[in-house]
């Protein structure tokens, strides 16, 4: 059979990457091929028109439609504000006035005397598109948006909710392994990426958020804290447009499991630089995972394309159990039975020979198991 | 510019092949379907006198990269049933040897596919429930998952609508509308939101948005008016509800179909040299099931249910006095989904299946990391276990919203006499009917991968709730996609093969309808032929009584009061039965199933019901050791 | 002021003794006279009893025709009070030995064979003295009887013979205050599902798939009708359909009144659903007072405008199946809803969806979800219940009572018919306990041949 092919997660200490960065609807490109741009330029804006919101003041004032044009306090075209007062009715010998105050901000756009409605349209809503990573313009779609490439080091986690954001890289654990917790993070953290270590509490989310750091990576999460941040419970796993005020990104998944120690020793190595980080994780076809992107003031000298992606299963390799009951757990394969094995469950898969730093062994379907790098 | 409804040259080739086609002398079949992550291959032969499946091959789809290119994996796989079978398939230009000689190549070679995610739509009509719901029937039922619908009382507002159809990239749009006619100015109205939004097809925008209108005749000058202004390729065909009392889907159907092959197809890599070396055009794999099961419905004049629950969706078919029906139920699956489908059900809900104790927080977190990475497998029996019990919910979810769809057409007159004053019912109720279900068929790696054939059985039977006397059967190696396409060329083999090679029956249920007193008589049965065979079954008991692949029996039901097994509350039921891997099953647990509330009472009533099936047998080899 | 007239009566009648003493008094008087208060009322009423004269007996020849009853009044309110007639001394109350038949007057008088008369034309608090006499043919009287003593009629602040009705009413009230508070407080008030209220969005949807309006008929009666305005509650909800639906909405009427309140319910519907645009008054229109003139102008809309869902839901009389018919034929969905018991039949026949009775009345609560009105509907079919149980268990007893001699049933019977449901309070009425008594022992006493009924 061909070689199995399963997506890995990315973790690479040198990439070329290309982001494009898309207008909703068409627009004006601000930049053009060969800027050079930093995360926080714009690139393409527009404005996506105002709602329209009816205000029925015949209803309100208890006016046939035809009247309500003489009680109007504002005309068409009059800019409004929010419980401003729009229009009064003429009262009994001027006493007994009714008022009606607008309950939306915007512009007067008509008022009908067939139907008594007035009708206020929201102020344009102005769509602006940062660049998101420094780097350079090297294409650019007409009214639509551009391409920005850099040379960055760049790290896929497996989960993470919140959008496109920004920050300095700083350390919150001093080592993969451990856990985050609220008194790790410091106040100085505003504005950062913060990169933790193993699961991360929600009291630490709501610490950073309350900091006001950019985004807060580590190794897991609890289910029960994801909902307690988010307020609901997560269905399918396509994420990206809450709005938490902070971007939380998962490297290896739910429960206590630390992070990839490599992962975490690259990150730790960029301490102090910028980074752009998406939280946005779509699990279907076409899949997409939150990532973190470091530009790079140069190439690393060493191997420019080194990618820590799976490779094939030899005896030796390092690799994570993905599944329970090991589930988390690290090891080495110390043997491939290429007949399939009977699992505990009834079922037949192919499996592989795990043992433990513990000295202990396993049978774990390979379906189970995630190769790391050293 | 709108184009007359006409099939473009590439689908004129393949019909005119198909035509072509004599049904005589084809002997040798090679199918292949090109799913998101394999591509498999079966090989159909004509074997002493009738057509049986006699190989089959798998590799990895090829469409994304760094492959990017379809017929890799499709080469793959056959070259793996060439060595099986002893045949050379694959000539030497790296293509597919047809026609057949002795020893090479295959007479006809059919695909269908689902890969890129499958045929993604967006829907519109005028009233929701009424020409809508129609134009959602006809898009599930061609194959597609639909994305959205938009109707004019969906009770959005025309912005919302709009921005709605922006966000949305489907490959094509469907709008139908009005009765010949009828109204022409709510499908304009339709047409002009869609026109300024300007959605982007999915793949890329080198091509142009397809839009089908299948609305009211009258409307059809001002529609095309409304897209005139380019960006769009209309494309016409007949009305699709031309009164509200009949529906008329296949011009739509068939036009998506088309629209398939010519735009999205096209799209992905390395289709159109796929499309080249088919002999009938390629299906989208859903359509093709449906296909099939119609096919097979229709031969054999029975009612049959079929449910593919995969990764992330589950889609239910079902064919009810020849009504076809689809529905693809978007977020109930087990692993991209299986966070929604214990969100939508609540965990008390699945819990209620696993007869012992679990920790909700490490459960939540596995249910969660089941879903980000999505090809784990479950290792222990607890596992699995609770699997299995996520999967009840998942189906059970998924045939409700199936029966909610499946319905009679709304706005319809109806016919009244005086006998009718007191019994007035609606339009638009559900033509499923489990009482009339005569087959039901499982596939998807849940079902069809479970390591025993009990656990499929117990796990259709909890969700389906099947009544009366209900055939179970599983697609073996899921195969009725291959057999679909294969049905529009060779009705006559596709139903062979569907019998003798698709399916492997489990067995069939007879299920009790009504509410029977734990411990009373349930019902009495009378078993005679390959085995012979009688007693009584409570209320809440379950049994299971072994009766081999060609076993066949004749089974006299004689329920308890107010019991209903087919023949009415307290009927007499005379049925014919055949066996399979499981057996016969006997259930008097009454409908609709309901369990303990209790949490420990609970446990032990599953707990007894999984024993009297032996669905976890591996457990009581254990306690017997 | 009655006293005045009585004294008016009086004096009138002392005028015309002159023509008196020809009354040729040849009869028996009844004897046993006794006048007693009757209980439970406002203080107007005064029962007469007596034992039939003795002529009576012999009705072969018989020489009465029945008995006169008279009156004095005795004492008021407030004293004693003087008879009225001419030199009578104040303390000589009653009736004096020369009676003069021709001249008084009697209150009140009842054929041969009854003993018993009531006075309703008492006062409260008075009190009267009564004598009857037996009257026959030519002007032939009998002396006059008198009561042995007289008798003040009362007042009672509660009709103790309609205990019953008390306790009933008072159960039903406290089932609906309950089930409205139930309502209120979020507990669920099932309500069955009426087919006809829920294929209102399905025929107003038709109507917008296939381009044309939707008719609406309110009956033939004004808005003082109870079915006139159920009716206008169904069209607010049909309004509010056609309005999310766009589409649009014919509503001929027969009554201007109706025409008006129908505008009013249509355009708040439509402001209710942010579509005032759409409303449009003069889609709502009479037509005729005239029953057949109205049938044919809505019958003309109906065939030139081929409306695609049509609404009957009102007074319907002889026009209800000219309607039904015509909607028919060209194709419409219809739903009629009324309470006309003789129309049901062809609404129900020829129509995709009929209301009938009770449902149309239900349709308001049904349709509002309001906890208030779904609280008494509740309630009321609680009392309906009620209700159909007594009937049935009345029913039951009422046959065993007549098939068997079971003295229990008989009773019980008595006890539903007379106590519960009439006005004889809470007790058994003892009389007619021992009369029941008094007809078993007779058919006990019977010989047993006749038994077997089959003769």
């Amino acid at each position: 059979m061909a070689k199995a092919y399963t997506p890995g997660l990315l973790v690479t200490r040198h990439k070329t990457h290309r982001v494009m960065r898309r207008l909703p609807i068409s627009g004006e490109v601000k930049v053009s091929v060969g800027d050079t741009v930093t995360a926080d330029d714009i690139v393409a804006e527009t404005s996506l028109p105002g709602d329209v919101n009816p205000i029925n003041l015949s209803n309100q004032m208890s006016l046939p439609p035809k009247d309500v044009v003489e009680c109007m306090l504002k005309k068409e075209g009059d800019p409004v504000a929010l419980d401003e007062p729009i229009a009064q009715t003429k009262g009994i010998f001027g006493m007994f006035k009714t008022t009606v105050n607008s309950r939306y901000a915007g512009t007067i756009e008509t008022v009908s005397p067939v139907t008594g409605q007035v009708i206020v349209r929201g102020a344009p809503l102005p769509v602006q598109v940062k660049a998101y990573v420094g780097g350079r313009v090297v294409s650019v779609r007409e009214n639509e948006g551009c391409e920005i490439e850099a040379d960055v080091a760049y790290v896929q986690g497996i989960f993470g909710v919140g959008g496109e954001t920004h920050g300095r890289i700083t350390m919150a654990c001093q080592s993969h392994d451990q856990e985050v917790t609220p008194d790790l993070i410091t106040a100085d953290m505003q504005g950062t990426v913060i990169i933790g270590g193993a699961r991360m509490t929600v009291e630490a989310i709501e610490k950073a958020r309350e900091v006001g750091a950019a985004a807060i990576i580590s190794g897991g999460i609890d289910d029960q804290d994801l909902k307690t941040l988010l307020g609901y419970d997560l269905g399918v796993a396509i994420t990206g447009r809450e709005e938490l005020g902070i971007t939380v990104i998962v490297t290896e998944g739910f429960g206590e499991i630390a992070m990839a120690e490599r992962t975490f020793s690259m990150l730790a190595a960029h301490v102090g630089n910028e980074a752009s980080v998406n939280g946005a994780t779509q699990i279907r076809a076409g899949v997409m995972r939150p990532e973190i992107i470091i530009p790079l003031a140069s190439i690393p000298a060493d191997d420019a394309d080194q990618q820590f992606e799976e490779g094939q299963l030899e005896i030796g390799r390092t690799l994570r159990v993905i599944r329970d009951p090991w589930f988390g757990m690290i090891g080495e394969v110390s043997g491939l039975p290429s007949a399939p094995h009977v699992l505990g469950s009834g079922s037949k898969a192919r499996v592989l020979e795990v043992k433990f730093p513990s000295g202990e062994t396993a049978i774990v379907p390979r379906a189970n198991v995630e190769l790391i790098e050293e | 510019m709108p184009r007359p409804a006409t099939r473009t040259k590439a689908v004129d080739h393949l019909m005119s092949d198909i035509t072509a086609i004599d049904p005589e002398k084809i002997k040798v079949i090679l199918a292949t379907d090109c799913g998101s992550t394999t591509t498999k291959a079966i090989l159909i032969q004509f074997v002493d006198g009738a057509y049986r499946q006699t190989h089959r091959g798998e590799a990895p789809t090829t469409v994304e990269k760094p492959f990017a290119d379809v017929t890799m994996g499709v080469i793959n796989s056959v070259t793996e049933i060439g060595e099986l079978a002893g045949r050379r398939l694959v000539g030497d230009d790296g293509r597919i040897i047809s026609p057949a000689t002795e020893t090479e190549g295959c007479d006809i070679y059919i695909s269908t596919s689902s890969a890129g995610g499958g045929l993604q739509m967006m829907v519109a009509g005028v009233i929701a429930e009424m020409t809508a719901a129609s134009a959602k029937r006809a898009a599930l039922g061609a194959g597609s998952i639909v994305m959205d619908v938009i109707a004019a009382n969906d009770g959005r507002r025309p912005h919302d609508q709009i921005q709605r159809i922006r966000d949305l990239r489907p490959d094509m749009i469907l709008i139908s509308g009005g009765t010949d006619g009828g109204t022409t100015d709510k499908v304009v109205q339709i047409a002009e939101l869609v026109a300024p939004a300007k959605p982007q097809p999915r793949f890329g925008s080198d091509y142009e948005m397809p839009i089908i209108y299948a609305g009211n005749k009258d409307a059809r000058d001002a529609v095309s008016s409304v897209f005139d202004e380019g960006g769009f390729d209309l494309q016409i065909v007949d009305n699709l509800r031309p009164v509200l009392e009949r529906e008329n889907l296949s011009p739509a159907r068939d036009k998506i179909h088309d629209i398939f092959l010519e735009h999205v197809m096209a799209q992905a890599p390395g289709y159109d040299k796929l499309m080249g070396w088919t002999g009938a055009p390629i299906m989208p794999t859903p359509g093709a099931v449906g296909d099939i099961l119609q096919t097979v419905a229709r031969l054999q004049g029975i009612n049959v249910v079929g449910v593919d629950i995969g990764g992330a969706t589950t889609d239910v078919f079902s064919v009810f006095d020849e009504t076809f029906n689809r529905t693809v139920s978007a977020n109930l699956g087990m692993s991209y989904s299986i966070s929604n489908v214990c969100a939508e059900a609540t965990m008390p809900n699945v819990l209620r299946w696993v007869p012992f104790d679990m920790d909700e927080r490490e459960l939540r977190n596995h249910v969660k990391n089941k879903m980000i990475r999505p090809t784990t497998i479950p290792q222990t029996k607890e596992a699995l276990m609770f699997e299995q019990a996520v999967a009840r919910e998942a189906l059970r979810l998924a045939y409700k919203q199936h029966k909610e769809f499946a319905t009679t057409l709304k706005g319809v007159q109806q016919q009244r006499t005086v006998g009718d004053t007191f019994s007035q019912e609606t339009g638009g109720m559900t033509i499923v009917n489990n009482m009339k279900l005569d087959l039901l068929v499982a596939s998807g790696g849940v079902l069809s991968h479970a390591p025993r054939m009990h656990q499929t059985a117990m796990l259709l039977i909890d969700a389906f709730e099947p009544e009366g006397v209900t055939m179970l059967a599983k697609d073996s190696i899921f195969m009725m996609p291959h057999l679909g396409v294969l049905a529009s060329v060779h009705p006559k083999a596709a139903e062979q093969v569907f019998d003798r090679d698709c399916l492997i029956y489990l067995g069939t249920c007879v299920c009790a309808k009504g509410s029977p007193k734990p411990g009373k008589l349930c019902f009495k049965y009378e078993l005679s032929g390959s085995l012979t065979d009688s007693g009584e079954i409570a209320g809440g008991e379950l049994k299971l009584i072994e009766m081999g692949m060609d076993d066949r029996a004749k089974i006299i039901l004689t329920p308890a009061r107010g019991i209903d097994l087919g023949a009415g509350p307290g009927k007499r039921v005379e049925k014919e039965v055949r066996g399979g891997t499981v057996g016969l099953i006997l259930d008097g647990r009454g409908r609709s199933l309901s369990l303990p509330e209790d949490r420990a009472t609970c446990q032990a009533t599953v707990q007894g019901w999984l024993d009297s099936l032996d669905v976890y047998a591996e457990e009581k080899e254990a306690v017997a050791v | 002021m009655k006293t005045v007239l009585t004294l008016l009566l009086v004096v009138a009648s002392a005028a015309w003794t002159t023509h008196s003493f020809a009354a040729d008094i040849t009869l028996a008087p009844p004897t046993h006279v006794s006048a007693e208060d009757v209980p439970n009322d406002i203080g107007t009423q005064v029962l007469i009893k007596w034992h039939a004269s003795p002529d009576e007996e012999n009705a072969g020849t018989r020489s009465l025709d029945g008995y006169a009853i008279y009156r004095k009044i005795a004492q008021t309110s407030e004293g004693l009070e003087s008879i009225g007639e001419a030199g009578a001394d104040a303390s000589e109350l009653g009736f004096p030995a020369n009676f003069d038949f021709e001249d008084t007057q009697p209150i009140g008088s009842v054929s041969y064979g009854r003993t018993k008369f009531v006075d309703e034309n008492v006062e409260a608090g008075n009190s009267y003295l009564y004598a009857v006499a037996a009257t026959g043919p030519g002007g032939t009287y009998s002396p006059i009887s008198v009561a042995s003593s007289p008798v003040t009629a009362e007042m009672q602040w509660f009709n103790g013979g309609k205990f019953w009705f008390l306790i009933i009413t008072a159960v039903i009230s406290f089932v609906i205050i309950a089930f409205v508070v139930i309502a209120k407080k979020g507990g669920e008030i099932r309500v069955r599902k009426i087919a006809g209220l829920e294929a209102v969005s399905e025929a107003v949807g038709r109507a917008t798939e296939m381009g044309k309006p939707v008719l609406f008929v309110p009956g033939i009666l004004d808005i003082n009708d109870i079915q006139t305005v159920a009716g206008i509650t169904v069209l607010s909800n049909v309004a509010k359909t056609s309005a999310r639906y766009d589409a649009k909405l014919r509503v001929p009427t027969a009554r201007s009144l109706v025409m008006t309140t129908a505008r009013e319910t249509v355009e708040a519907a439509y402001l209710g659903e942010g579509r005032p645009d759409a409303y449009n008054e003069n889609d709502i229109y009479y037509l005729t007072d005239e029953q057949f003139g109205y049938t044919a102008g809505v019958q003309g809309v109906m065939v030139r405008e081929r409306p695609a869902a049509c609404f009957y839901m009102g007074a319907f009389y002889a026009e209800s199946l000219i309607l039904a018919e015509t909607a028919n034929s060209i194709g419409s969905i219809q739903i009629a809803g009324t309470a006309m018991p003789s129309q049901l039949p062809f609404f129900v026949a020829a129509c995709d969806y009929t209301l009938i009775g009770e449902e149309f009345f239900a349709a308001s609560a049904y349709l509002s979800n309001d906890p208030e009105q779904l609280g008494s509907l509740k309630g009321q079919d609680i009392g309906k219940i009620m209700a159909a149980g007594l009937l049935v268990v009345g029913c039951v007893l009422a046959t065993i009572a007549v098939t068997s001699e079971s003295r229990t049933a008989q009773i019980a019977e008595l006890y539903i018919k007379d106590n519960i449901l009439g006005a004889d309070g809470l007790v058994p009425n003892a009389d007619k306990v021992a009369q029941i008594d008094a007809e078993l022992d007779a058919q006990a006493q019977q010989p047993h041949a006749g038994g077997g009924g089959g003769s």
